[in-house]
């Protein structure tokens, strides 16, 4: 009998730790790198007009057997202002990135652009935000490192830092 | 007179096409999980995610684009987790049959325990 009881209580104390572990880790854990169905898939060929010269921009023209980075920007994103720099930090040692302007007015992207300096080396207009659901996006910024074979390989949702900075450059 | 019939035929047609779309675009929006937000649907939500996905999901409607096809699009692009019908799959076997199974094995409980007091 009192075995049972002590079954009884175990079983029960089990159930409890696992719905606290599941509590636990979807409220607590926070996810830096976050999981993408996206990651390990094809990028699709992006095509848009440029939001610098007007002509229409096709992503895989652009890219030359080389990792590179497709970032997700606005100028009406305070984040994006943040990350600006790790950009710099990318363009500086020689990584390509591709900047997708999303729903944003071309006269303000291109300030933006002036006033902070251009990282990228080309820029497609995404007016009703179509491109980012091509790339499965959720919001601005955010930040795709692509490898050689156009597989996207990383994902980060906000803006960029340091760490995301020399894990590209190691990849390199 | 003519004209005017054909005018009116024209606008009728145009404007039943366009309903059509609207009803099928609010089903299928009403299904989808705005991502961003906290337990809303597309339709529900005024976020730019929700707002690019209902565009999104009208321009293809336009484009002759069955209900499935639009689905598995996003379904690719954003996983299982957009749909708020998800489909029965390994990964998913203990939220579909999960709780039912918690209810048969409480009704056994319950059965033994009143059968034994007996």
């Amino acid at each position: 009998m009192f075995l049972k009881k002590g079954f009884k209580i175990v079983v029960m104390l089990f159930f409890f730790g696992v719905a606290l572990a599941l509590f636990y880790t979807s409220l607590f854990i926070k996810k830096d790198f976050e999981p993408s169905v996206m990651i390990g898939k094809r990028i699709p060929n992006l095509v848009s007009s440029s939001l610098l010269s007007g002509q229409d921009l096709n992503l895989k023209d652009m890219i030359n057997n080389e990792i590179f980075v497709v970032n997700i920007f606005a100028s009406w994103c305070a984040p994006c202002q943040i990350e600006h720099p790790y950009l710099m930090k990318l363009k500086e040692n020689n990584v390509k990135i591709i900047g997708v302007n999303y729903k944003d007015n071309d006269k303000n992207a291109k300030n933006f652009l002036k006033k902070n300096k251009n990282p990228y080396n080309g820029v497609l207009k995404d007016k009703n935000g179509e491109l980012s659901i091509f790339l499965g996006a959720y919001g601005v910024p955010e930040t795709f490192v692509i490898n050689k074979n156009f597989i996207i390989i990383d994902k980060y949702i906000g803006p960029i830092n340091d760490e995301f900075v020399n894990k590209v450059l190691n990849l390199k | 007179m003519r004209f005017f019939f054909l005018f009116f035929f024209i606008f009728f047609l145009t404007d039943a096409f366009s309903s059509e779309i609207y009803k099928r675009e609010n089903d299928i929006t009403k299904n989808l999980r705005c991502l961003v937000c906290e337990g809303q649907s597309v339709y529900e939500s005024n976020s730019d995610f929700a707002i690019d996905i209902k565009k999104f999901v009208n321009k293809e409607l336009k484009k002759n684009k069955s209900n499935e096809e639009i689905y598995s699009f996003l379904k690719l692009k954003y996983g299982e987790e957009i749909l708020f019908n998800p489909e029965i799959s390994l990964k998913n076997i203990f939220l579909w049959f999960g709780p039912i199974s918690f209810f048969i094995i409480g009704i056994y409980i319950l059965y033994r325990k009143f059968n034994v007091e007996k």
